[in-house]
Parts: C-alpha cells; structure tokens; sequence
C-alpha cells in the first residue's frame, strides 16, 4: 500500500514549552491503516496526530526535528473540541459541509455530491437544513466529522471523535472507518476508548510522556479494556481476556 | 424523609422551531443520584440549563428547594446549583488554574471555600499555578469540574463529565461525586458514559426527542438488555459481565463486580 507518512525519531516541542510533547516517535502510516494511538491525557497522543498530518509545527508553531515525509496531497484533522473547527460562515449544515470541497473550486455538482457522501457515511442527513450553531455536542461532533471527509483527505487524523457521542452514534462513527480505510485512506485515531479502538484498529500504538511505550498488533497494544482490568483485579492471570467472550473462556468448570 | 430538591413540571423548550423539550416532568429527591442519558439531540442539555436559569422554559415550572427558577437570575441559581458544562472551555477564563478554581467562592465572600482540597481531590494541585489553557482538554475539564465543586453547592448538574478523560482522571470524578452522594448533596449527571453511569448514579432517566423515554433505578436498566437495544444502547461492560457470568445482585459497580468474581477458578492459557 502508498506509505503517505513516514517520522522518523519525530520530537516536537511547543512554543515556550521546557520539555517535548512527544520524543522520537518513528512511525509509518500507508493507505489502509487505522493506527489507534492511546495514552494517559497529556501524553501526546493529540499531538501526534497534528504532527503526523503537518499542523504542526506549521500552524500552532513550535520546533519539529528528526524526520517527517508526508506525500498526501490532503491532510485532514477533527479536532477535540469541534465547534472550534466550524467556519462561521455557513447558515446550514449542509452549507458547512460542502465548505471544503467548495473553497477548492470545484464544481458544484461535485461540491455537493461530496457533501452528500460524507453525510450519509455520518447518518446526519436528517440535520442538513439545520443551523450548525443550534446543534447538540453530538450533532456537531459528526458534522465537523462529515466536513473533513468531504475532502476526501488521503490521511484522516480523529482526535477522539465520539468524545460526545451517544454510544449508538459513537459505533456507528467507529465502523464507516475500515471502509473509509480500505477506500485509500490512511487513518490514525486518538482515543481513551479501547473498546471501540480494538474493533476497527489495524495497528495500535500506545505512547506515555510523548515516547511511544507500545506498538503494533491492536490486541498486544490495548490490554487495558474494563474487562481485562476486572478480570486481573479479580485474580485472572495474564494474558488478561479483553472482552466478554474472551472472558468466558477463561472461566474454569 | 428527604423531600424534593428539583422539580420541573410540564416543561417545554424550542430553539425556533425545533422543539427541544416537549413537557418534561422531573422530580429529583434531595441526594439522589440521577444520570440522564439519551440519544444526541434528544435535549439533555436543555434540560439542565433550565435548573440553572441559563434558558428559560415556554411553558411549564422548574423549582430548586423553595426557589422558583423563574424569578432567579443564573448568578443567584449558582448559590444552590453547580453546573458543569458539557464544554469546559466555556467556563475557564482566569490567569490560572488555582484562580479560577477560587473565583465563585471569591465572590460570594467565602474564605473559608476548600480551594486546595478540591484541587487535591481532582489531582490538580501539580498544576494549580499554570494558565488552563497551558493544560491538555481532559485536565480544564476536571478544572471546570473542580470550580463547581469548591462552591460547595446543594444539586450539582454535570453535563458530560468524563467525556475525553483517561481511566485515572474517570476515577478521580467518580470518587468526588460518591464523596458528594454521601454528603448528601443531589446529583444530576448528563452521560452517554454508561460504565461510569454505573459508578454514580442509583436512577437513569432516559431522554429521546424532547420526553422521557424512561425512568428506572439502575441497577435494573442496565441490565435490562432488550430495553436498553431499544434505546440503541448496550450494557456497561461491568453489567456484560454480570450477565455473562451469571453473577448474583446485578452487580454494576466495578468493584462489586470484581467481588462476586472473586471465587472464580481461572482456566490457565497454554503458554
């Protein structure tokens, strides 16, 4: 598959700031792959994902050494906190989804049937007319979601993408990403949820203080789901059973 | 006998002509522990500005204790009820974390608020001095968190409060708010989090499009799969695995849960 991003021992460190937000992390990222890249909060996983895709230190500033390459043409990052990323422009949601294909000149009929796509990817065809600003934290989630996919980015970079979604929402969101995957794109996901991670994840990497700690196979690297910690706390010896059925299966007579 | 602390009667909610709530009938005893889930869009939020008198209802009564919520301004309602909002960023705004934390005890006149013992329950106190804008999201949401706490209020209303946290901080939250139950305070905590749901609260009321879809102590509705599959929801994980195991109670705590698995006899993995 097309490697689109490669780093190479990558720290990055914010302005002012005295130490790395994340130290040399090597990765490669190819059309395809869903890396799932977990950590405690702060330790870098957000910044990761703007490194990956070139925002930073391009946007938000700060130094970058070791080695990046990135040979997307079109990068595309959902932030965490969504309504920051909405243009302010834009009177319907479908208005603000079609933004990004439409501010690259291209044809209308295009402009919208892209627009369409990523809203029926997202099920959010139901809010098309509706006010962006008016919309619930969910609501909004997916939108900004749908907006980013309208450009059909070549690597999509989702810091947790279902913080505010219902748990219905948060799956559905979760299982169009293979085939967004398998359709040429390179995805890489920050998430605390190791549930829904381990289900679509073809590679995960776990990172603490901003040094990769784990990487690789997804059940390797996320260990630490609600049922492998009851499991250990309740004396199971490893490896720990990461679901139900794996559970069950470790259940003597 | 505790009495009502929250009443909300026939309320009603529109953002021009969508309606948000379409009647909403609430009771909150004095010290329940109540989560409120729904669907996104179903007007959870709505809901809860309404007790703080951050909207005001087209029709129908909100009460707080003897208040009327419709003669009170959002300023006076904080004096009784500390809102959490679903968005931190929306509540952050001094020099530092310890600053903004000490605010609305500041100006009520309240020397006496526990700034440093929330900070140290909310494991804030290593970066009490930096800006909040200097911390990851995660951390200005226990900082927002911890700013209502300090009021020492006698309802809180969470909106999302561990939405984006990792496993430590979700625990630190869980552990304030059990410290909280015990006190007494009332508690009513917007999730869609249903593990931590089963931490927290001993009563889920269910919100879709504008009503109340359900209303049920919770240690039964989560482990009621089929009405839980029709709200478009699955057990937590700790529920999954009481009915899975068959476990006595319908344990939905973690720890409770580890506790009726404490007799299993392990099968061992070929190495």
């Amino acid at each position: 598959m097309t490697r689109l991003v490669t780093l190479e021992g990558a720290t990055f460190t914010y302005p002012g700031a005295d130490r790395p937000a994340i130290a040399g992390v090597s990765l490669e990222l190819a059309a395809g792959d869903v890396l799932v890249v977990t950590g405690n909060a702060g330790a870098g996983a957000s910044t990761l994902l703007l490194v990956a895709t070139g925002f930073a230190p391009r946007v938000v500033g700060g130094t970058l050494t070791g080695t990046r390459r990135i040979d997307a043409r079109r990068c595309g990052v959902v932030f965490a906190r969504p309504w920051t990323q909405l243009t302010g422009l834009c009177p319907t949601v479908r208005d603000e989804i079609a933004f990004g294909p439409a501010s690259q000149g291209l044809p209308a009929e295009t402009v919208l049937g892209a627009a369409e796509r990523a809203m029926a990817l997202l099920r959010i065809a139901h809010l098309a007319r509706r006010e962006p600003t008016q919309l619930s934290g969910g609501e909004l989630q997916r939108v900004v979601v749908a907006a980013v996919l309208a450009v059909e980015p070549e690597v999509l970079a989702l810091d947790d993408p279902a913080a505010e979604l219902d748990p219905e929402a948060a799956d559905a969101l979760y299982d169009v990403l293979p085939a967004i995957a398998a359709a040429g794109t390179a995805i890489i996901v920050a998430t605390p949820d190791l549930e829904r991670a381990a289900r679509v994840a073809t590679r995960a990497l776990a990172l603490a203080a901003g040094r990769v700690v784990a990487v690789g196979a997804p059940a390797d690297v996320l260990s630490g789901t609600e049922v492998a910690a009851m499991a250990r706390a309740a004396g199971c010896p490893p490896p720990y059973p990461l679901d139900v059925p794996a559970l069950l299966r470790r259940v003597g007579q | 006998m505790s009495g009502c602390e929250v009443r909300v009667t026939g309320a009603r909610y529109a953002y021009g002509a969508e309606e948000a709530l379409r009647g909403i009938d609430l009771d909150l005893a004095a010290g329940e522990q109540v989560a409120l889930i729904g669907p996104n869009g179903a007007g959870k939020t709505t809901l809860t500005r309404l007790l703080v008198a951050l909207r005001r209802p087209s029709a129908g009564r909100v009460t707080v204790g003897d208040w009327e919520v419709a003669g009170k301004r959002p300023d006076e309602m904080a004096r009784r009820v500390g809102y959490a909002f679903q968005h931190a960023d929306h509540q952050l705004f001094a020099r530092s974390i310890e600053r903004d934390v000490a605010f609305g005890p500041r100006c009520l006149g309240r020397a006496a608020a526990p700034v440093g013992e929330v900070l140290d329950e909310l494991g804030l106190r290593p970066v009490a001095g930096l800006h909040p804008y200097d911390v990851p999201a995660p951390v200005r949401k226990l900082v927002a968190l911890a700013s209502v706490l300090v009021m020492e209020p006698r309802v809180l209303v969470l909106d999302e409060p561990t939405a984006g946290l990792d496993r430590a901080q979700r625990e630190r939250v869980v552990a304030a708010l059990r410290r909280r139950a015990a006190e007494g305070v009332t508690v009513l905590t917007v999730s869609h989090d249903l593990g931590f749901v089963a931490e927290v609260a001993d009563r889920v009321v269910v919100m879709r499009e504008g009503r109340i879809a359900a209303d049920r102590p919770a240690r039964e509705l989560l482990y009621d799969r089929e009405a839980l599959a029709a709200l478009g929801l699955r057990p937590p994980a700790t529920a999954e695995v009481g009915i899975a195991l068959g476990l006595r109670g319908s344990p939905v705590r973690t720890s409770e849960v580890v506790q009726a698995m404490s007799g299993i006899r392990w099968k061992q993995m070929p190495e």
